[in-house]
């Protein structure tokens, strides 16, 4: 939602201070006023286990620090809950031993399976999405929305690769989220990537606000962390691993600011250095929390005091025509003339074969009779 | 013998109504087996109901019947069911006069080369004899009536069976030795499909036999009687395309039917050769493989004559297979045709050596082609190659069967002249080997 005033500082005998106006004015003209995230698992096949469950655990924490499902475009390109080989059907775990299962009983999916495609996925940032698609389904955010955007799955230099079928590059991304600035689709945009070569993807953003993370450099592979012998594949990739921990200790009221953050899984626990880009961003990271990306925090401030709220009135005069100017009556243009139709019956001329045509048929035939049987039978037709 | 003939026409035509008016007749008539762009009669309602509508039939893509077709439809079109068991009836009853005349021919020939001492002497289950061949006019009139192929074929109504009827005329015509008649049979057929020209060689060989023209090149006879024929045979067919444009006061019909039937633009599955090729070829190649394609229906008859010179009729046999094999747009009422001669020659019984697996593999094919074209169109787990896979073995089933006929007419042939008993220059027993 979201709420334009402006406050006017009039001399008033309420007794309003001049501090309270800044501060309700401070309130209301803080950066963002609402956040979406897109969290994106791009692999199919149950041996990509562990992209499903970097991407859910993303979600898990964003939902408990307080974005609403409705707010959340979440995209699984396979099913390993419900996965014929998954031996523990209906989890998805990311600790090993069972510790935690990240699919929950309130997970939320809006793109399934074949529906995560490189289209879609440009469809949900641009917002060009046709008519009939669902609003679960569609990124409402405004010029207020702070953005997280995670992405996780198969990469290289420069592309990320969707369902093992296509691929999504660098400049087609900084391309949409150029879109989504022109079309003030965000406030500010914090871009995770847990792939190989990950911060290949964000070298190429040119738009303003974004900031961006990526669990490797170019030309090193992002590693998985821990395999799970009763399940049979890894569980999670390191850096998501070490970046669902360290949500784990923020709630929301936590002052953690992004500092924090790109401290997470250093070169010695994730064997790929990680790495960020912050150059687009207007506001220092230090000053950037946790909260503001990851969490849907309110900022509520109760008071017993009154405040007038003076919206800016602009009186519209109506626009009324002096004199009418009479026009004649309009009607509907006839589209098919039916009457010309139902009154013209239809001319039923039947083809005949030409009379020269039947006349020298029958001549030729009786010619070939007449040769082949002899002359002498013309007598007894005579 | 007409008795038992009339009681096979008979049950031949109450077989056809009985199929006219169950539900089988819709589904025969849709297999592409059965009609093709050539021969369909939904086609050439279509023609006629364009004409009435005052649009040339050749106009789409829709028509390539011959101008004397719509004339003979356009009066007979309500009586079309009656018009095909007619013509199936005119085929069998032209094919037995036919082979009648032509056990005649053998037999006396026969007897001539036994005058003569020309066969060896240990030969003698080999000879024909007129108890054994009594029969032979009824069967192939029978044949053709009861073979499934046409009554398929006739059910669908498909204009392949009045072809076949010009085709038997024109043997008929041969057989009795009327030149003209000949000739003006042979250009209908020419006229009507492109390829019963080869059939020319043959019938030229026969009439040149039966005036006892010696068949050599330089032969004086031989040539003014070859050109006699030759010009009755153009003649008739140039008179009966110019009648045929004063029907429509157009030449449109040419590119329809004789541009159709050797450019094949069509390229809906049938049960022929050229279909799978054209549909996956390159632009650039097409005309190159259309002229091969072409070409080798033709090709076969100067070799074929050559060979078969004292046996025009076996000649004729495997002209006319040969062209329903390897014509642009075969259906199996082309085949049926060729099928009726079999009994002529089922005295070579003894000298086939792949019938059992020929007869398998025709039968099988047979039964395959509704399946899988049911599994490549409507349930979708087939492809494309399923169905020429058995276009291919049901053609080289059909290839097989005429190359052995071939070969064990030759062989009887010469086991006739030299002996059944073959022995090598030791004295043990020889092998007969086709080179």
């Amino acid at each position: 939602m979201q709420v334009e005033l402006q406050c006017r500082s009039r001399p008033s005998t309420e007794a309003i201070s001049h501090d309270r106006q800044d501060q309700v004015e401070q309130f209301f003209k803080s950066g963002h006023t609402n956040n979406w995230a897109v969290l994106v698992c791009t692999s199919r096949f149950w041996f990509n286990y562990r992209h499903v469950a970097n991407t859910l655990s993303v979600y898990r924490s964003v939902k408990r620090l307080g974005i609403p499902d409705s707010h959340i475009v979440l995209m699984l390109a396979d099913d390993m809950a419900c996965n014929s080989r998954n031996p523990k059907p209906a989890t998805v775990f990311s600790h090993k031993n069972m510790e935690l299962n990240v699919y929950g009983d309130d997970v939320e999916v809006d793109y399934r399976s074949y529906e995560v495609t490189v289209e879609n996925f440009l469809r949900v940032l641009t917002g060009r999405i046709p008519p009939s698609t669902p609003r679960s389904k569609r990124l409402l955010s405004d010029d207020k929305s702070n953005i997280l955007m995670y992405m996780t799955g198969h990469g290289g230099n420069g592309f990320l690769k969707f369902q093992d079928s296509e691929e999504i590059t660098n400049v087609e991304l900084a391309d949409a989220f150029e879109q989504m600035w022109q079309k003030r689709r965000y406030n500010e945009l914090l871009f995770i990537i847990d792939t190989c070569q990950g911060a290949s993807m964000y070298e190429r953003f040119y738009s303003p606000n974004i900031m961006a993370l990526a669990s490797s450099q170019v030309g090193e592979d992002s590693l998985s962390h821990q395999p799970d012998l009763g399940i049979g594949v890894h569980l999670m990739d390191r850096y998501t691993f070490y970046v669902l921990e360290f949500l784990e200790e923020i709630h929301p009221a936590s002052q953690t600011n992004m500092n924090d953050l790109f401290q997470v899984c250093p070169k010695s626990l994730c064997v790929s250095t990680p790495g960020h880009r912050t150059d687009l961003f207007q506001r220092d990271p230090q000053n950037v929390l946790i909260t503001d990306f990851f969490g849907s925090v309110r900022k509520v401030e109760i008071t017993t005091e009154t405040i007038s709220l003076d919206p800016n009135l602009v009186i519209l005069e109506s626009r009324t025509p002096k004199d009418e100017i009479t026009t004649e009556a309009l009607k509907y243009a006839e589209q098919l003339p039916v009457a010309q139709i139902i009154h013209q019956k239809p001319k039923q001329k039947d083809w005949h074969p030409p009379g020269g045509f039947i006349l020298g048929l029958w001549a030729l035939i009786i010619m070939v009779f007449f040769k082949t049987y002899g002359i002498k039978h013309m007598k007894h037709i005579f | 013998m007409a008795a038992p003939l009339v009681l096979g026409v008979l049950v031949a035509v109450t077989v056809r109504a009985v199929l006219y008016r169950s539900s089988l007749a819709a589904f025969i008539s849709d297999r592409v087996e059965v009609s093709s762009p050539l021969s369909a009669w939904k086609r050439v309602v279509e023609g006629l109901s364009l004409l009435d509508l005052g649009v040339s039939p050749y106009s789409g893509d829709i028509f390539h019947e011959t101008p004397l077709i719509i004339y003979l439809f356009h009066f007979l079109i309500e009586y079309a069911e009656l018009v095909f068991m007619i013509t199936d009836v005119l085929t069998a009853v032209a094919l037995y006069l036919a082979i009648q005349d032509f056990n005649k021919v053998v037999f006396k020939k026969q007897k001539l080369l036994i005058e003569l001492d020309k066969y060896a002497p240990d030969v003698a289950e080999l000879i024909r004899t007129p108890i054994e061949m009594h029969y032979i006019p009824l069967k192939v009139a029978l044949f053709y009536l009861l073979n499934p192929y046409t009554v398929m074929s006739c059910v669908a109504k498909s204009t392949c069976a009045i072809n076949n009827t010009i085709i038997a005329f024109f043997i008929l015509a041969t057989m009795k030795g009327s030149a003209f008649l000949s000739a003006v049979f042979l250009a209908l057929a020419t006229y009507q499909s492109l390829y019963p020209l080869t059939l020319f060689a043959p019938a030229l060989i026969y009439l040149l036999q039966r005036q006892f023209i010696p068949v050599k090149l330089k032969s004086k006879g031989f040539w003014i009687y070859t050109t006699q024929y030759a010009a009755l045979y153009l003649c008739s067919l140039v008179v009966i395309i110019c009648l045929s444009f004063f029907l429509l006061s157009s030449w449109d019909f040419i590119p329809s039917v004789y541009g159709f039937i050797l450019s094949v633009p069509d390229l809906t599955p049938n049960i022929g050769l050229f279909w799978y090729f054209f549909a996956e070829m390159f632009e650039h190649f097409s005309l190159f493989f259309m002229c091969v394609f072409q070409i080798n229906v033709f090709f076969y008859t100067i070799p074929l004559a050559v060979k078969l010179k004292e046996h025009p009729i076996f000649f004729m046999f495997v002209q006319i297979a040969i062209i329903s094999i390897f014509k642009s747009y075969p259906t199996v009422g082309d085949i049926a045709l060729y099928m009726a001669f079999l009994p002529v020659w089922g005295h070579l019984y003894r000298f086939l050596r792949n019938i059992f697996i020929l007869s398998c593999m025709l039968i099988v094919c047979s039964l395959l082609f509704p399946v899988l074209w049911h599994l490549w169109i409507y349930a979708g787990s087939a492809n494309s190659n399923f169905y020429y896979a058995i276009t291919l073995t049901f053609n080289v089933g059909q290839i097989l069967l005429i190359s052995d006929y071939f070969y064990a007419f030759l062989r009887r042939e010469y086991y006739l002249t030299h002996g059944l008993y073959l022995t090598r220059k030791d004295g043990t027993e020889a092998m007969l080997v086709l080179k």
